[in-house]
């Protein structure tokens, strides 16, 4: 008798728990679905905790309205499934392990043109004016905006300026001073240049496009994106290879650079083992936890080619974009939402907070951090900004331009090889069904 | 009537069993046959019906038969090493000294770690900078001459060294559990056989080759067996280690798998490939099977 009485206390106090339970669920029910957002973030450097503070003051201005904002440092592996069966987010950042092409492609992402034409959240002009051209440029596919930039990076390489200044070294501007620099660095016992091995998308960016573009003019890596015939073994990409092969050959490259995760060269550069490295402005945010005391850094533009046909100003940005997914429920609020987040005040806030640049124009008059405000500087006087996509609008060719890399960085591949090897590449993604991207400048 | 009570006894029995095996196993096998004659991103409804298109593709793929090749080589290397040092290893731990109790206390450890942190450890052995085998390395540098090309003490960067080196972390992370296979094996040769050949003079390699060896057979074969299924579903160690990389040089089927199904978005040929990678486990092993089936200590056995 008394183990039944207990069971039932229990049973009736569970019971309890569940009514209570579902009365709190039931709030959230009669919440207005039309006025709900799912808002997913991918979740780096910079956290989500900005996110999430726009979406209290964005739901505070915006009584009845209520935003659900999660986050993950993987993502894209929970979206996939979500794209799938056709329950996707309102708003999403899918993070760099998502193809977003291949979602563009399916219809997955809804089209911003008519959205951008609207007014800015100010009201002062569009809401397409508020933007970087050369930024939202990035997230156009036949005419149409489908990604939303909203910080960006600007790639290029870093040095110590305290050593530099220690031993009397001047910052290479060009290819034949670099080359006259770096065996007094290494006399100095450290390696003139190291990398992130592992993951030779950063030499792509950081040696092979910036010396191609130097050699040949824009117009040699806007082919070569473009995937026009011969574009991948041009003059411009062989001879740029051929440098690669020759900082190599001359021992100017940290011994094991080829096996380094990104984080073990940077930590590498920043001990001073290595005097310069190639990275995005995402470095400094990247190291800071791991960084020594008293480690500095600066960036600088990788040397140019001394006679080249290239704009010497030109800088390399890379953008992680915002979609809105089509069958995400409402789109218009998505949209809003997101104007609240390009509003200056929240860009110039996001440049503060999380210490990189955005898409946002005039977001950049904001305070920053010290190794940004050179990089920002070269970026607005630069009259060649361009990006790196052809990795991922045609992800076998990238997957193949990193293997020839390593090849290449390892000593495998020669550079006629190297290139022989993109061009054959190239082919094969025109011969396919696969759609194919023009750009310009 | 008592029988068809025995019937409906186990039919009750079995049926959770089947049910949950039925939905998560037989089911995702079929479907991913089905994935496989379609061209899907593997990101919305859309399929496109290819037939045997993504297997044709598959057959022309110069990287899976280069993926392929490096399965083999962790089977035919990785796994005769782990042969040899795993009944090695059982046949030493059978004696008594101090020596066999330390091995039996720590050979299942690598076993116990998780992969991830095996895959971690083994990144520090063999990093460039600190690494023991680079410091190694190092030791036999020769002096350096002018105008050569500077010496590389890449390890899981080298297209030569990545793939040994990946084979020997396999190695010692998976040689502990064939250690405990052939351990319990060689227990359970009856000790009348032993003494009995000790009687007639066979002692140490002479008795291990006559008698420990031919008794372990069917032991062997389910070693062999089991070597098959992880060299050739081998992903998570090269995955962590190297990415299949540099430059495919230890690409193995799944590791490309991954890259044809997350990076460029080809569910179709994804699947084609599992259902390929599935098949040659399935044909290797019946081969083995059937190589293997004369037992040279007797049918009996």
């Amino acid at each position: 008798m008394k183990t039944h009485f207990l069971a039932l206390a229990v049973a009736s106090a569970s019971l309890g728990v569940l009514i209570g339970g579902c009365s709190g669920g039931s709030n959230e029910s009669t919440a207005d679905k039309s006025k709900h957002l799912d808002v997913v973030s991918f979740q780096g450097g910079f956290g989500i905790d900005f996110f999430k503070q726009a979406a209290k003051e964005y739901e505070a201005n915006h009584p009845g309205v209520t935003i659900s904002l999660t986050g993950g440092p993987r993502v894209w592996e929970q979206l996939r499934p979500q794209f799938a069966s056709g329950t996707p987010p309102s708003l999403t950042w899918p993070g760099w392990g998502m193809d977003y092409w291949a979602l563009i492609y399916d219809k997955q992402v809804l089209p911003l043109n008519d959205a951008l034409a609207k007014p800015a959240f100010d009201g002062k002009g569009t809401w397409r004016d508020t933007f970087d051209p050369a930024l939202l440029k990035l997230g156009e596919y036949q005419g149409q905006q489908y990604e939303l930039p909203y910080h960006y990076n600007i790639m290029g390489w870093w040095y110590n300026p305290d050593t530099f200044a220690k031993h009397g070294w001047a910052v290479p501007k060009t290819f034949s001073e670099l080359i006259a620099l770096c065996p007094k660095i290494k006399a100095a016992g450290m390696a003139p240049l190291t990398y992130q091995g592992q993951y030779p998308d950063y030499t792509i960016k950081g040696f092979l496009f910036p010396w191609v573009i130097s050699i040949g003019g824009i117009k040699a890596a806007d082919d070569a994106q473009s995937l026009v015939p011969g574009a991948w073994k041009s003059d411009a990409f062989l001879q740029a290879a051929r440098m690669i092969k020759q900082l190599r050959d001359q021992g100017f490259f940290e011994d094991g650079a080829n096996s380094l995760s990104h984080t073990q060269s940077q930590t590498d550069f920043l001990a001073g083992k290595a005097a310069m490295i190639p990275c995005g402005t995402w470095l400094e945010s990247e190291m800071k936890k791991t960084m020594p005391p008293g480690a500095k850094m600066a960036f600088m533009m990788p040397p140019v080619v001394d006679g080249g046909k290239g704009d010497p100003s030109a800088i390399m940005i890379g953008i992680e974009p915002w979609i809105i997914p089509t069958a995400g429920s409402n789109h218009e609020l998505a949209i809003d939402f997101y104007k609240f987040m390009t509003s200056l005040d929240k860009a110039k806030q996001f440049v503060t907070e999380c210490g990189t640049l955005t898409a946002i124009k005039g977001s950049d008059q904001a305070k920053m951090p010290e190794t940004l405000v050179e990089p920002a500087r070269l970026f607005r006087q630069s009259k060649t900004v361009y990006s790196i996509q052809f990795d991922t609008w045609y992800s076998t060719l990238g997957t193949e331009s990193k293997h020839a890399m390593e090849a290449l960085l390892n000593g495998s591949n020669t550079p006629e090889q190297f290139v022989d090897r993109l061009e054959a590449e190239a082919e094969k993604v025109r011969q396919s069904k696969k759609p194919i991207h023009t750009m310009t400048h | 009537m008592r029988n068809r009570g025995r019937t409906a006894f186990i039919v009750t029995y079995l049926a959770p069993a089947t049910l949950l095996y039925g939905v998560f196993v037989i089911w995702p096998v079929l479907q991913a046959f089905g994935f496989s004659f379609y061209k899907w991103s593997g990101m919305s409804a859309n399929k496109t019906f290819v037939g045997f298109d993504n297997f044709k593709q598959l057959f022309h793929d110069s990287v899976f038969w280069q993926a392929l090749e490096h399965n083999a080589l962790i089977f035919l290397i990785g796994g005769g090493a782990i042969l040899v040092i795993g009944v090695g290893i059982a046949h030493a731990m059978q004696g008594e000294g101090r020596l066999t109790k330390v091995l039996r206390s720590v050979y299942l450890f690598p076993n116990i770690m998780s992969l991830v942190v095996v895959a971690i450890l083994w990144e520090f052995v063999y990093d460039p900078n600190i690494g023991l085998v680079s410091s190694l390395m190092r030791l036999f540098d020769g002096p350096v001459r002018a105008g050569a090309p500077p010496v590389d003490h890449s390890i899981l960067g080298s297209a030569t060294k990545a793939l040994p080196a990946v084979i020997v972390t396999f190695v010692w992370f998976a040689v502990g559990f064939y250690i405990m296979l052939f351990s319990t094996g060689i227990r359970q040769i009856p000790s009348e056989v032993v003494e009995a050949s000790k009687l007639d003079g066979a002692e140490g390699f002479h008795q291990f080759r006559k008698i420990t060896l031919p008794l372990l057979w069917s032991v062997g074969r389910i070693a062999v067996i089991y070597l098959v299924i992880n060299t050739l579903n081998v992903f998570a160690l090269v995955f962590l280690m190297t990415q299949g990389g540099p430059d495919r040089k230890t690409e193995v089927m799944l590791t490309y798998l991954y890259e044809q199904a997350f990076v460029n978005s080809d569910y179709g040929a994804a699947t084609a490939l599992a259902i390929a990678n599935f098949v040659i486990v399935m044909a290797v092993s019946g081969i083995v099977l059937r190589l293997t089936r004369k037992d040279p200590a007797g049918a009996s056995r």
